[in-house]
């Protein structure tokens, strides 16, 4: 794990190093050319306070130690620690993506199940062709078009088409607060789940199609068990192992679909984040964004692999990593 | 040979096989007789039908693409192509047993070895959780297991191939069942352990007084275990006899060859005999006697190559399908 | 007379066989070589100066006359494909299957040169001209006559500001965006985007993972684990955070997109063809090799490569469509090319126009056509995965 956080770091401080350019000439901007001597000794300074005159490994081996202690600088938009910036809005795309992660298995596995017990009749077809076109879809035509039909004056007016809360959100108690946020976030994860809910369907399907042919299912039936045993406790049970190492795709997907599902639906979250952060060229946000996406990936993968050691017996924790 | 002592009857067993290529006659016109407390053996190449004759007894044909559609299985009385599927499971496991060839995958990997046994025992018997594990044991016991209390928390994986096939023994027998079907027990095995499961099998019928319907392509294993022989070819019925008449007498040309085919001790002949020709293909059997390409009599004669041969009893316990077989023809053949 | 040979059917064939048993596979198929057709065909199809026009007597041809370099490279790469696609099935008849590898490795690389080459000398010797005439405006005040156009007759740099955000009509049948410009032109130009993109930035990404899939599956040990390190490390970022954070410190352009795609997808690649190699190096055909002396790079490429490159075949086809999708994503975010080039994910961003309003027309067809490309590629996957595996294998 540390290696990975390392070089995780590391690249992300390679990328921004790389680029041509340097961030004081940008954050001069065209105005430190009018005059040019005093425009070099700014320059000078301010090369020396973000401490660019040294080598970058030195460069690297500073950055490091402020992020280690979460200091990733401060945001020029904003003109406030990144890191606070980064404390508020990461909770919400949390809540998103767990939303969505508990909505995608709640389906997804049911679904799975039944189409693999229904092979090649009408149910199951049906759902492939529906499921692969819905992985297909494209999420951001997939948000323009629900705003555009669902949330506005030209069609129909159902969901509010940005934000978390409604402006009058504050004042309401508890339970009307919870149910205004609720129908906030329907649209927004609505989007987030339906292309990962589609994919992991498909290989719930494919799972448990491989189990119910396989030997030890026909040992099953041979003592006599029932078919819905024989389905849930056997295949089934063999079948969600191979669906949580999944969580290892869907988690990045996911996160960078919240760049995309946050800015169509201005949720203030990492992803909106992220998306200002690029347009406004705001250094340091960006790459506390990457390394911070990093190591959420890093600890989903974590938790997918503990979960996968638990499950599966054959595999011991030292096997795990 | 009193009728009660046969336990099983399969009587003009057919099962076709639906693929995207046409049927395919997996199983035609089957008929046999397993004793109570004898080993029958099945024998014959891969392909033949012997698996699906097993399988269709413990009706565990996959519907789509396969379907029985002829004959009765006579078992306690009772057709068992006529029973609904929740007699049929009552009967599974707990009357008729069934272990197969592969042991790495025929046992689920996620459970333990325990929890498998106690699964089946749980099923068909009224016994406390208590009870059921200690069964589980004694099974484990049983059939070889050493450290069997050890054994039955451990998982598949945990064990070998031989150790694991004892295990899918211990499952079979652990409600002591009248049948015991076993489809290839051994082929995936180790020679040395290939024995061992063999005696193992033996041992146990001795004690429980099961019959043992033994599904094999190895005509060595045949010689030493089977009471009752029958050969399959190309889905049908090719000789049925008691296991030294039939090494000692083989009446079908296909067994003939067979046992022709065997390298033995003391054979000083520079090439092995071999039938020639290959088996045909289930989707375009040929016409009448489906051995008669590659059969040494029938492939010159018409009424071979015309007119399939059903099978007769030639003599008490003795059924043979071939013209030419001494005792076969009857007035009114030709 | 040559008797025809008969070396049976190849891999490929069988694959190929397979593949069209489908009729869905052959329906893709074909939409895929039509999106091919439009978008080589882009500037015969909607462009604002016409075929052929008579000025002061004389016949001028400004379509042809004003060709750009791109147009003259995707010109010329689709005459060197159609070529190299025909090669193949000539060497399928022609050559015999133990050198057929190395002649269509051969082939391969002259097509590849042919191409950049072009390429390359196209961009230095096309001279950028920048016709502004408005052929249009002369046509209706009588200066010219007899002018055939496009079936599209508008460009997609032309902008027409007293026709902003119309729905589609008579004159512009798919509507105009927020700069007056027509949608159905920039969606024919705009698949030249993303078809470009979608190949460049899979055959960056598939050349990078390959090389280093090989290196690790065939050397193992400790060049392994410290290369797969470092694919962790790169699957570590989530793929998009790691495209964006490159688009923000990076200058924004068709090439850096491409390049930036490339280099950011490659690690699916590697793991493939590093299992397939793992599986490989047991197999007594690269055993046979080793021991027989040969160089590294035949044993890699020669041996080992065609037998473990269908997984990457099939990655391939789903690369294609999810790098068009990661293209259109970022036109769309703003991060992407930038306009008057014409994209459609770019596009797709202005259905909603700055007062509000929602402008159907540049969210549907937009879409559409993304979901389209990527829905074909998707199922062209799809059908090359299943045509591949399970019945070949049986052949085996």
């Amino acid at each position: 794990m540390i290696p990975t956080l390392l070089g995780i770091t590391i690249m992300v401080f390679a990328i921004s190093r790389l680029a041509p350019g340097d961030p004081v000439s940008l954050s001069m901007g065209p105005g430190g050319q009018l005059d040019a001597a005093r425009a070099a000794d700014v320059r000078k300074a301010r090369m020396a306070l973000y401490g660019l005159d040294k080598p970058v490994p030195v460069q690297y081996a500073k950055w490091l130690g402020r992020v280690v202690r979460l200091d990733f600088g401060d945001s020029i938009k904003h003109h406030r620690p990144v890191i606070d910036i980064i404390k508020e809005r990461l909770p919400i795309t949390l809540t998103l993506n767990i939303i969505a992660f508990v909505l995608i298995y709640a389906i997804s596995l049911p679904l799975g199940v039944l189409a693999a017990v229904e092979h090649k009749k009408f149910f199951d077809r049906a759902s492939s062709v529906v499921l692969f076109m819905l992985w297909s879809l494209p999420s951001m035509w997939v948000g323009q078009m629900l705003i555009g039909y669902f949330c506005g004056p030209t069609f129909k007016d159902w969901f509010p088409p940005a934000g978390l809360s409604s402006n009058y959100a504050e004042q309401l108690p508890f339970f009307p607060w919870l149910a205004d946020r609720l129908w906030h976030l329907v649209l927004p994860v609505f989007c987030l789940t339906y292309s990962g809910f589609a994919y992991l369907t498909k290989q719930v399907r494919a799972g448990m199609l491989d189990n119910l042919r396989a030997d030890y299912v026909r040992t099953a039936r041979a003592k006599g068990l029932s078919n819905w045993v024989v389905i849930f406790r056997h295949a089934f049970r063999n079948s969600i192992i191979p669906v949580i190492t999944i969580v290892a795709t869907l988690l990045p997907a996911m996160l960078g679909g919240s760049v995309i599902i946050e800015s169509i639906f201005s949720v203030p979250g990492m992803g909106l984040l992220a998306f200002e952060a690029v347009t406004t060229r705001d250094y340091n946000v960006v790459m506390a964004v990457a390394t911070i996406g990093g190591v959420l990936n890093l600890i989903g993968l974590l938790l997918g692999d503990i979960a996968y050691a638990v499950v599966d017996p054959r595999i011991s924790f030292e096997g795990a990593e | 040979m009193s009728e009660n002592d046969i336990l099983l009857s399969i009587e003009n067993l057919g099962v076709d096989f639906f693929t995207e290529d046409g049927i395919a006659k997996a199983v035609q016109d089957v008929s046999l007789k397993i004793r109570k407390g004898k080993t029958f053996a099945l024998v014959g190449e891969s392909g033949c039908g012997k698996s699906v004759t097993a399988l269709s007894i413990m009706r565990l044909i996959p519907e789509p693409p396969g379907e029985i559609v002829s004959g009765r299985i006579i078992f306690e009385g009772r057709d068992l192509l006529s029973l609904s599927e929740k007699q049929m499971r009552r009967i599974r496991g707990d009357k008729i047993a069934m272990i197969f060839q592969e042991p790495m995958t025929s046992l689920n990997p996620v459970y333990t070895v325990g929890e498998q046994i106690v699964e089946a025992i749980e099923l068909h018997q009224k016994k406390s959780a208590e009870q059921a594990w200690a069964d589980a044991v004694e099974m484990l016991r049983r059939v070889g297991i050493a450290d069997p209390q050890q054994r039955v928390v451990e998982y598949p994986h945990q064990m070998s191939g031989g150790m694991r096939q004892r295990v899918m023994v211990a499952m079979a027998i652990s409600c002591r069942p009248a049948l015991l079907i076993a489809d290839e027990p051994t082929t995936a095995l180790d020679v040395t352990i290939q024995a061992q499961i063999l005696d193992l099998l033996d041992q146990l019928q001795k004690q429980i007084g099961m019959s043992i319907l033994l599904i094999t392509h190895d005509l060595g294993i045949v010689a030493e275990r089977a009471d009752k022989v029958a050969v399959m070819y190309a889905s049908r019925i090719a000789e049925i006899a008691d296991s030294e008449s039939l090494f000692t007498e083989p009446l079908h040309p296909y067994t003939q060859g067979l046992l022709k085919s065997l390298p033995r001790l003391g054979f000083s002949d520079k090439r092995l005999p071999t039938i020639l020709g290959t088996v045909p293909d289930p989707l375009h059997f040929p016409t009448g006697c489906k051995f008669h390409p590659r059969c040494p009599i029938g492939c010159n004669d018409k009424r071979c190559q015309t007119v399939e041969p059903e099978l007769r009893e030639v003599r008490p316990g003795r059924h043979v399908a071939c013209w030419y077989a001494p005792g076969y023809e009857r007035p009114g053949d030709r | 007379m040559q008797k025809k040979p008969d070396w049976g059917a190849s891999y490929g064939e069988l694959v190929w066989r397979e593949f069209f048993k489908s009729k869905l596979n052959a329906i893709c198929l074909i939409f895929i070589v039509f999106l091919f057709v439009v978008a080589v065909l882009a500037p015969f199809l909607a462009n604002d100066k016409p075929f052929v026009i008579r000025i002061d007597g004389r016949l001028h041809f400004p379509i042809f006359t004003n060709l750009s370099a791109s147009d003259y490279s995707v010109f010329l790469a689709a005459i060197v494909g159609l070529t190299q696609l025909l090669l193949i099935r000539r060497n399928r008849r022609k050559i015999e299957p133990s050198i057929r590898s190395d002649v269509l490795w051969r082939q391969i690389t002259i097509s590849i040169s042919v191409i950049l080459i072009g390429t390359i000398s196209a961009f230095i010797f096309v001279p950028r001209r920048l016709d502004a005439t408005d052929y249009k405006a002369m046509i209706a005040s009588g200066k010219a006559s007899g002018g055939i156009f496009a079936p599209v007759p508008y460009g997609y740099g032309r902008t027409d500001l007293k026709s902003r955000e119309q729905p589609p009509g008579r004159e512009h049948w798919l509507g105009t965006d927020d700069v007056g410009s027509d949608v159905l032109c920039r969606l024919i130009h705009g698949s030249r985007i993303s078809l470009s993109v979608g190949f460049v930035a899979v055959g960056i990404s598939s050349v990078i993972g390959i090389i280093i899939g090989a290196i690790l599956g065939y050397f193992g040990g400790g060049v392994d684990f410290a290369g797969m390190r470092i694919v962790e490390i790169m699957m570590a970022v989530p793929t998009f955070f790691l495209i964006i954070t490159i688009v923000a410190f990076f200058p924004r352009s068709l090439l850096n997109i491409m390049v930036i795609i490339g280099i950011t997808s490659w690690t699916e690649d590697a793991r493939f063809i590093r299992a397939e190699f793992f599986r490989l190096r047991r197999q007594d055909f690269v055993r046979a090799a080793v021991s027989l002396g040969l160089p590294l790079r035949s044993i890699l490429f020669r041996h080992m490569l065609p037998n473990g490159i269908a997984p990457v075949l099939v990655n391939a086809t789903f690369g294609i469509a999810g790098a068009i999708f990661i293209e259109s994503a970022l036109s769309f975010l703003g991060f992407g090319v930038a306009p008057p080039t014409p994209s459609w994910g770019q596009m797709l961003s202005l259905g909603v126009s700055t007062t509000g309003r929602f402008l159907w027309w540049l969210t549907l067809f937009p879409g559409l056509a993304i979901f389209f490309t990527v829905l074909t590629y998707n199922l062209v996957g799809e059908g090359l995965r299943d045509a591949i595996d399970p019945r070949l294998r049986k052949a085996e």
